[in-house]
């Protein structure tokens, strides 16, 4: 695919997978970051007078899918949203972002009433330098951590990206207004389902590589048919959101908006269900700590509950139900 | 005026080809042909014609073809728009689908000028119908395994063998077929396909019951008919090719519009049961969730559709990619109509006429929907394509 920009999304591909393998060998959070951004990726969607290279949001794709298929322990998704949502308004804000200067993350789960509260479901923010808060009328704010914003430990099912608590007892910084922040959260779908692409893929690709080459009562595992259509079935979902990924980032999708919470709400099912069953093909050595499809399937479960899955699947519930579909494409059509 | 250059001039511009599909049919389709409102009679074969003939009239059919042979000329962009206004509209599935969307592309694809002028415009005006003689009894899935024969000689081909599961023949005046010129061995070699002419002597067609009550498939005997050379379709080794290409573009892009017929159903189910407290609440309170993940797997399936029509429009091949949609549709589409029939199933007696026909609908719909991981290859097939073809995985390691 060629754009306007001389350069297609899939030419990030490569760089994005050699960093991400880069970053496995780094120690630390901050040293993925600054990794990460020496090669440019932070600032993908990050305006170019911010350090970034102002690209739409299909650049960030093969970005975030190698992330996902590589495991990788930095808040990434969070970086780039912020860089790019800040760019115009904040753009010291957004350059230090987009370069790696200022580590942040957000708090997925939780809103503000006023300046004090607690909010939770924040990738790494012990290791970074500022979260953001999303807040009860729609807006968000940028709270810098340390005095009046403390990061607690939790329990974390992501074993990549622990989860942390941020209690905030005077919350202040930059802002995003609700528009800004409704942009971001859609974006966030489309670029979570990357995420749980590559995840998806990885997981499918182990399970093929160990079908083939483990052999069962003299044959290999995916000399059975029974094995043949499990992997088949996963590379139909694997290729279920990959499709509807580039539908909602296509100039020619009618409803942008609901494709890109279906492409969200689905991937989550389908990438958890090519993890388990990737396990599952692993047969005793798939419930092994080592053999890493448990980190996929944790990944992927931990991004159903940042992007709130489950809510998602009510509201189009509820938008069916009330008739709005119908209304909406009675709009479309005049 | 040719007649081919009046159906030319009405015409949707490449721009408003949808918007212009959806006027028309919001204008012209009768109600005796809607299918979510209660009908007292099914519709005739006739009257199906007929209303598919105004669509190729008004030109939302055919909108691909060349302008030459009756159609419109525009591109695949312009035939998903139109699609998509034909699956949001509750009309009848067409009843030359297989001329529309199989015979012909493969005639445009390796027939002769001859062919082309006789054939095309004929499917187009609903003049000619067209069954496709793929598979036989011991040739279903296995599509290379056929043993229908087909001879030289000097009068033309003489064919003999037997078809089955040929939708349509009954009411079709051509058959797309495929035979072999060698021996079953030879298995993807020496396939050849003909248009048949299905009043040619020799021709035997029988009707098979379907479980949906129907008598649409059909089991067709050849014995000793004589084929002209002229209605052997590409030559004698483009049989296979020709055939695969066929199938592949059954499986990706025919009834490119069922993602949206799909929402149709949907939307008619849930609009239904709005109108009557007992069923409002029926749904609201049991199947919100099922049926909130019947809407993500129609926009999934979209996604299939429509990414598969811009690869097509980059010019890229479908191969076996058009498994993906097929599978992905014939599953969900079945696991929604079983929801649909649970839900229908708990209605209250003495029902509306909305209630009723939506009702019918979706009990026709979960029986019919049997058919759809069976037909264009099962989905064990489909499953093997993917593993095979696809995934590449090797099992001779």
């Amino acid at each position: 695919m060629t754009t306007e920009y001389d350069l297609s999304p899939e030419d990030f591909a490569d760089t994005a997978k050699a960093v991400v393998n880069a970053c496995a060998e780094a120690g630390t959070t901050a040293d993925r970051i600054a990794l990460l951004a020496d090669a440019g990726l932070t600032g993908i969607l990050a305006g170019d007078s911010c350090g970034g290279m102002g690209l739409p949001v299909d650049f960030a794709v093969p970005v975030l899918h190698a992330a996902g298929a590589g495991m990788l322990a930095a808040p990434l998704l969070e970086t780039m949203l912020l860089a790019r949502a800040f760019s115009g308004t904040q753009d010291d804000l957004a350059t230090a972002i987009a370069i790696g200067h200022t580590k942040v993350t957000i708090a997925w789960n939780g809103e503000l009433d006023g300046a004090a509260g607690t909010v939770d479901r924040a990738p790494l923010a012990e290791d970074c330098d500022a979260v953001l808060v999303f807040r009860r009328d729609g807006s968000a704010i940028l709270v810098t951590l340390g005095a009046g914003a403390e990061v607690m430990a939790e329990d974390t099912l992501d074993l990549e990206r622990p989860e942390a608590r941020v209690v905030i007892t005077a919350a202040e910084g930059p802002e995003l207004s609700a528009e800004t922040v409704t942009e971001l959260q859609r974006i966030a779908q489309i670029l979570r389902s990357a995420l749980i692409l590559g995840a998806a893929e990885d997981s499918l690709e182990r399970a093929c590589e160990y079908a083939q080459d483990r052999r069962q009562f003299g044959k290999t595992l995916v000399s059975y048919q029974a094995i043949q259509h499990h992997l088949a079935r996963q590379c139909l979902a694997v290729e279920t959101i990959r499709n509807s990924i580039a539908r909602s980032l296509s100039p020619h999708c009618e409803m942008p908006v609901d494709a890109a919470r279906a492409t969200f709400i689905g991937a989550t099912g389908l990438g958890a269900k090519t993890a388990e069953t990737a396990i599952q093909i692993f047969g005793g050595m798939g419930y092994t700590w080592d053999v890493p499809l448990h980190r996929h399937l944790r990944f992927v479960r931990t991004l159903a509950a940042q992007g709130k899955a489950a809510e998602l699947l009510d509201s189009v519930a509820q938008q069916l139900l009330s008739g709005d579909n119908i209304k909406k494409e009675l709009q479309r059509a005049s | 005026m040719t007649q081919t250059a009046a159906v030319a001039s009405e015409r949707p511009s490449l721009e408003t080809a949808g918007d212009t599909a959806r006027a028309w049919l919001d204008a012209n389709l009768p109600q005796g042909l809607r299918e979510d409102i209660l009908q007292e009679r099914e519709p005739t074969f006739a009257e199906l014609s007929e209303w598919e003939s105004k669509l190729h009239k008004a030109g939302i059919i055919g909108a691909t073809w060349p302008t030459q042979y009756g159609g419109g000329d525009l591109g695949l962009r312009a035939h998903l728009d139109i699609s998509r206004e034909i699956g949001r509209t509750p009309m009848p599935e067409s009843v030359n689908s297989i001329g529309k969307e199989l015979a012909g592309p493969i005639i445009l694809a390796v027939g002769n000028e001859r062919q082309k002028a006789e054939y095309l415009p004929a499917i187009l005006e609903m003049r000619n119908i067209w069954c496709q003689g793929f598979s036989e009894p011991n040739a279903g899935s296995d599509l290379a395994g056929l043993r229908t024969k087909a001879e030289k000689t000097d009068d033309g081909w003489v064919i003999n063998g037997q078809k089955i599961w040929t939708s349509g023949a009954s009411k079709s005046s051509h058959c797309l077929l495929l035979a072999r010129t060698g021996s079953v061995e030879d298995r993807h070699r020496g396939l050849v396909l003909f248009a048949v002419d299905t009043s040619l002597p020799g021709v035997d067609i029988r009707e098979i019951k379907s479980i949906d009550g129907a008598r649409h498939f059909c089991e067709v005997f050849f014995n000793d008919v004589v084929v002209p050379e002229a209605d052997m379709l590409g030559s004698p080794d483009q049989g296979w090719a020709a055939a695969t290409r066929v199938l592949s573009i059954e499986r990706a892009t025919n009834r490119m519009h069922r993602a949206w017929r799909f929402e149709n159903q949907l939307q008619h189910l849930v609009s239904a049961c709005a109108e009557n407290p007992a069923t409002r609440r029926l749904v609201e309170h049991d199947y919100a969730r099922p049926l909130a993940e019947v809407a993500v797997n129609i926009e999934l399936l979209k996604g299939h559709v429509e990414t598969l029509v811009g690869s097509l429009i980059d010019g890229n091949e479908i191969g076996p990619r058009g498994s993906l949609p097929k599978m992905f549709w014939s599953e969900a589409h079945q696991d929604f109509s079983k929801l649909a029939l649970d839900i229908v199933s708990r209605f209250p007696p003495d029902l509306s006429d909305p209630l009723r026909a939506v009702k019918r609908r979706m009990e026709d719909i979960y029986i019919k929907a049997r058919a759809e991981t069976i037909y264009a290859g099962t989905t064990e097939i489909q499953l093997g394509i993917i593993a095979k073809r696809i995934l590449k995985l090797n099992w001779e390691r």
